[in-house]
């Protein structure tokens, strides 16, 4: 066993969260698996540790109870990254900090925590089977995000394998950046694809995301083409500025409808809710200057959506 | 459903609100939901109209009738008595009819009043001091005369006082029982609270034979009494002219109510009161003395019954109204179809019921000082759905129309409960989730795939079992098969705990024993011991709870008789004995006894195991000392006990010790018997206890500072379930040791945020997690689904908040109402959003 396999020599994934109770990711009551690591980074983003492709320290400062009180952390820090702010509390130099997280393993009051677990797919299925019962009313199950979950492909079709076989529910969302051939190997094991299209412009993707979206669309293409059984749901993040212009989205909708449609055509608004885990992981959060799409403008944008090819689209889910 | 709007308080994003929120948001006042209800529904809408500015008038007239009768008639039978008393309070109590009232008959003045129920602990506690109970609650005046003050004070209470079932039960006590008792609290017994816990009344078969039958059968039955048996002569005799006595009473009670609105009727110059006037005359000659023949005279008849409870006795939480949908609905369904009502016709004489029963309230739950029952709290359990005798599908119309009532009609009752079991129409559950979404915490759920199986095991039949009604906040009753059950006791777990810690003894009391000495902590050496000296606590406090009910249930019946209640119970007519006088032929003696605390305890034996047994990070005497000093200077200790692992995280190592606190309890209470041959079940129902008892527990290893209050009923910790509603439903499930009978309800409140149950899609959620929540064979459940900020603003601005209602525990109240304790409490409840 190493930290990368499990017993049976199968892949671990690097899991950040497990979420239970997730209503808006897939049909009925689900349970969500964050994997960690993703190749974009755009400035918007709402799951900063997922970004990275290691385990990260977070800090919530509010929780720390100060140096007067513990110094767990100071004592166990070999690089001495910890010191004392203003208010007594421990602050981290991240210049220091090489993230072996000793720190958090001490802290009493979880105000340092790793970000970011090495789970081997049994182990991820047995918390997914633990809200069974309510997959069954409501038709829920699996669904593998991230980061961009494809990144760690092997990890990913071993456990959509895992649980298809015992008979659960599954759906993957993607930004769709990654390699042909994981794509194709996970897509026949999946019941559900939410693939995110950010805009169809190659230049502002890059500003925006860092990567072009050569690729991405290129898989959009393949999978629509080599699997058009599977259940593909398009999903564009409105981001005030940057691809919130009807035009944007009427581009986006015709490109899949050229490409062989989708099921649905989601368009998610602009939130600042992953704001403060910038600070947890202290980074910057690039994306300050933004204020969330008026409700009006989403309405504006989905009649677009829905316009675009009614037959193929089926629906501009809200 | 739910309304997104903008919220100047919030800086970014939107909040999603519910209707019941944005009505509030918006400033409405008071009023029936919805333009077509207003316009369609003019004469409720008129009630409504500054009802809760209304002054609350205290009611002494019926203790003062009470008092009269009972003086006149010392040294007979008990239940004659009583018989008597209540015959007197029917023909002299001062009746009214107020204007837009279609329904009549009232337990007090016109407007909102309080009954005063001198008989039971009440002369101790509120009623000897009535100023203190004017002052007590600014902005919500309760009223009284001086000249009520000096009834109260130089005839009513003196006489109580000297026949007080409450003084008499404790001075009954051996001297150990009452330690753990009186003005001690880690056991509080609720007997002399209120005559008899939750019931209903069989409201249809009044409805069906009127109870000029009931009466025909007690004087046929009298005549057959035969002096050479002379037993069952002297016995049944007293009971059977009771039934006789009061039956006359109630006849005539109505026929008051007749006269007054004919004479109203003469002198009323608008001719269409005139004529509603004279139609209610009519009714009141007619019912409840005959069979009802229209849905209004099913609806009066069942009013008269409850307005006549409530001058009867006091039943816990206020006399329910049982299977309404079932028993309403012939009377229903044949007027519709001849024509002679429509759904809003019904909704007016169902809403005035509900009217009826605001307009009562509960001074015995004292707002604005820590109580065990907060917010003038009173629940009439009113049951929708379910499963027929038979065990088909029970809902109809009347049961959607009954929940759309509960959209529209703007007060916190009736308490409205609905049954769902694996067969309920998804068209049903889609209205009670619906309802649900509105915000304002009905209806509360019953799971029948629970509860049937139960008490069938209990000795129900399969048919008396699916015919259960609910009764209280939480509790079920088969109505012709269960024996009474008397209040029960509040078992303060937080205590059991401390006293385990502190070798029996508790800070808030000093050094004296309180329950039995088990060992200094410090001196463990596994968990193992802590858990010994944890069950014999347990044990101890058991024994003497079943020693306070037995004293409280065989002296009931020398203080108290109920001849109307038990004139309605088959079981006590078949044997002619009064429902408070025990054992009963037939009957089923279902008690219970509530654990106040689960959560808290189970965490704080969790944290011990952990920190002190398994990982050795802390030692018993680093814990203790913590505790003692209630964490001061040891917050580290703190948060080390706050992130131990908590219950209602689907943590099977933890679940499984609140799985072995059950076990103790329930093993314990099997091996014990009522007075009446029955059992008392282990129940987690706090009510509002949680507040008041924590306030007499100091720190717990669970991270909980010393005074706050403990974990309420069957839930998590406040605040430390963060898992999400099914890891929290699942630690529940793993909890209940389902292979006991001895078990009662499971008090569930769940907190979800508006926004995570948005449109037709958030309802199907909220569908399929109340169908799982089945599945799982969760005995009861509720949903207050409410923003955090919503209850924070209120806190800031209450006159604005006024109208918000938010579910208790078992019941809905006004948030601003409640003590600020609770509200805290409230507030720091896991909100699961997503």
């Amino acid at each position: 066993m190493t930290r990368n396999n499990d017993s049976n020599g199968a892949p671990k994934g690097l899991v950040f969260n497990i979420q239970k109770f997730s209503l808006h990711d897939g049909p009925g009551i689900r349970t969500i698996v964050f994997l960690k690591g993703c190749p974009l980074a755009c400035i918007w983003c709402s799951n900063p540790e997922g970004q990275s492709t290691a385990p990260e320290l977070i800090y919530t400062s509010e929780r720390c109870i100060g140096t007067e009180e513990c110094d767990r952390c100071g004592v166990v820090c070999l690089e001495r990254a910890l010191t004392e702010d203003d208010e007594g509390k421990m602050c981290i130099d991240r210049s220091i900090c090489d993230g072996c997280c000793d720190c958090a393993v001490v802290c009493p009051s979880r105000a340092l925590e790793e970000s970011g677990e090495w789970v081997g797919v049994d182990d991820v299925v047995r918390v997914v089977e633990e809200d069974d019962a309510f997959y069954a009313r409501s038709g829920g199950g699996l669904t593998v995000s991230g980061g961009e979950p494809l990144a760690q492909g092997a990890f990913v079709q071993a456990l959509l394998g895992a649980a298809r076989s015992r008979g659960i529910d599954t759906a993957i969302e993607t930004s769709g950046l990654c390699n042909w051939k994981t794509m194709r190997d996970v897509a026949p094991l999946t019941d559900r694809i939410f693939f995110d299209i950010k805009c169809l412009d190659p230049e502002k993707h890059e500003r925006v995301t860092g990567v072009s979206n050569r690729k991405i669309l290129q898989n959009f293409q393949r999978l629509r083409a080599e699997f058009p059984q599977v259940d593909v749901v398009v999903r564009t993040p409105v981001i005030p500025g940057v691809n919130d212009s009807e035009d944007d989205i009427r581009a986006i909708a015709e490109f899949v409808n050229d490409a062989g449609g989708a099921s649905a055509y989601e368009l998610l608004p602009y939130h600042a809710f992953g704001e403060a885990k910038y600070t947890k992981l202290g980074k910057h959060y690039p994306a300050s200057h933004l204020e969330p799409p008026s409700e009006q403008r989403m309405k504006g944008l989905r009649e677009i959506a829905t316009l675009c090819d009614a037959s193929c689209m089926g629906r501009a889910a809200s | 459903m739910l309304e997104v709007i903008e919220r100047p308080s919030t800086s970014r994003g939107s909040t999603v609100l519910t209707p019941h929120e944005a009505r509030i948001e918006r400033g409405e006042p008071l009023a029936l939901v919805g333009d077509a209800a207003q316009s369609k529904r003019i004469r409720i809408q008129k009630m409504l109209e500054g009802f809760r500015e209304k002054p609350i008038r205290l009611n002494i007239d019926r203790a003062r009738l009470l008092t009269e009768s009972m003086k006149a008639t010392e040294g007979q039978p008990m239940v004659l008595r009583w018989g008597k008393a209540l015959a007197h309070i029917l023909t002299h109590h001062p009746i009214h009819i107020e204007d837009e009232e279609l329904l009549v008959g009232s337990a007090g003045s016109a407007g909102r009043y309080a009954v005063v129920y001198c008989e039971l602990v009440g002369p101790g506690r509120f009623y000897t001091h009535p100023h203190e109970l004017v002052a007590s609650k600014p902005g919500e005046p309760i009223l009284i005369t001086e000249d009520d003050v000096r009834a109260l004070k130089e005839d009513i209470l003196p006489y109580w006082e000297r026949n007080a079932y409450h003084q008499a039960t404790m001075n009954a006590l051996p001297e150990e029982t009452r330690r753990l008792m009186e003005r001690i609290f880690v056991v509080t017994p609720t007997a002399a609270g209120r005559s008899m816990l939750a019931w209903a009344h069989d409201y249809g078969k009044v409805l069906e034979h009127g109870i000029g039958s009931i009466r025909r059968d007690a004087a046929k039955r009298l005549e057959a009494l035969d002096p050479i048996d002379t037993a069952a002569y002297v016995e049944q005799r007293p009971f059977l002219e009771a039934v006789c006595v009061v039956c006359d009473a109630m006849i005539a009670f109505a026929h008051r109510y007749a006269e007054l609105a004919r004479s109203q009727a003469a002198n009323e110059p608008r001719k269409e009161r005139r004529r509603e006037l004279l139609e209610i005359a009519d009714i009141c000659e007619r019912v409840p003395e005959h069979p009802a023949r229209t849905f209004h005279e099913a609806v009066q008849s069942q009013w008269f019954i409850q307005t006549i409870s409530r001058l009867e006795q006091a039943i816990g939480g206020v006399v329910g109204n049982g299977r309404i949908d079932q028993y309403l609905y012939p009377y229903y369904r044949k007027d519709i179809d001849e024509g002679r009502l429509t759904d809003e016709d019904a909704l007016v004489l169902l809403e005035s019921i509900w009217i009826g029963m605001a307009r009562s309230t509960d001074v015995y739950a004292k707002p604005g000082q820590p109580s065990l029952t907060d917010g003038f709290a009173h629940w009439e359990a009113t049951t929708i759905g379910g499963l027929t005798p038979d065990g088909q599908d029970a809902s109809n119309e009347l049961s959607y129309l009954i929940l759309r009532s509960k959209r529209e009609f703007p007060l916190h009752y009736p308490d409205l409960a609905a049954r769902i079991h694996s067969r309920t129409p998804n068209a049903f559950l889609h209205a009670v989730a619906e309802t649900i979404k509105d915000g304002s915490g009905f209806p509360k759920l019953f799971c029948d795939d629970e509860i049937i199986p139960l008490l069938v095991a209990k000795g129900g039949t399969m048919e008396e079992a699916n015919d259960y009604c609910v009764t209280g906040c939480s509790e079920t009753k088969m109505l012709n098969r269960e024996g009474i059950a008397t209040g029960c006791a509040w078992i303060n777990l937080g205590a059991i705990l401390e006293m385990t810690l502190r070798d029996g003894r508790m800070a808030c009391y000093g050094d004296g024993l309180v329950g039995i000495s088990t060992g200094d902590p410090r001196a463990f050496a596994t968990f193992d011991e802590v858990w010994d000296a944890f069950t014999k606590q347990v044990e101890n406090v058991i024994q003497h709870t079943f020693i306070q009910q037995y004293v409280s249930d065989t002296l009931k019946s020398q203080h108290i008789a109920s001849p109307m209640f038990s004139m309605l119970h088959d079981l006590c007519m078949e044997s002619c004995t009064d429902i408070h006088s025990g054992p009963i032929d037939g009957a089923l003696y279902l008690g219970f006894f509530d654990v106040i605390g689960f959560g808290t305890v189970i965490d704080s034996l969790a944290a011990i195991r952990a920190l002190v047994f398994e990982e050795k990070t802390l030692t018993m005497d680093d814990l203790l000392d913590a505790l003692d000093r209630d964490f001061a200077g040891h917050e580290e200790i703190r948060q080390l006990c706050l992130n131990a692992p908590k219950y209602g995280n689907n943590d099977a190592e933890v679940d499984r010790l609140g799985h072995d606190i059950e076990e103790c309890f329930t093993r314990l209470a099997q091996k014990h018997t009522t007075a009446f041959g029955g059992e008392l079940d282990l129940r987690y129902v706090s009510v509002t206890s949680h507040v008041p008892l924590g306030a007499l527990v100091g720190a717990t290893p669970d991270g909980r500072m010393a005074r706050e209050p403990l974990s309420e009923s069957i839930s998590p910790s406040q605040g430390r379930d963060r898992k999400g509603p099914t890891a929290t439903l699942m630690s529940i499930s793993s909890t209940k040791c389902a292979h006991y009978k001895e078990r009662a309800a499971r008090l569930l409140n769940m907190k979800l945020s508006p926004a995570s149950l948005v449109g037709e899609a958030g309802t199907r959620k909220l569908m399929a997690l109340i169908r799982s929540a089945c599945d799982m064979k969760m005995w009861h459940i509720q949903f207050n689904i409410i923003n955090r900020d919503t209850l924070l603003a209120a806190q800031e601005d209450p006159e604005k908040y006024r109208n918000l209602l938010v579910r208790v525990a078992g019941y809905s109240a006004y948030f601003v109402d409640l003590t600020p304790a609770l509200q805290n409490e409230i507030i720091r409840r896991t909100e699961h959003k997503f």
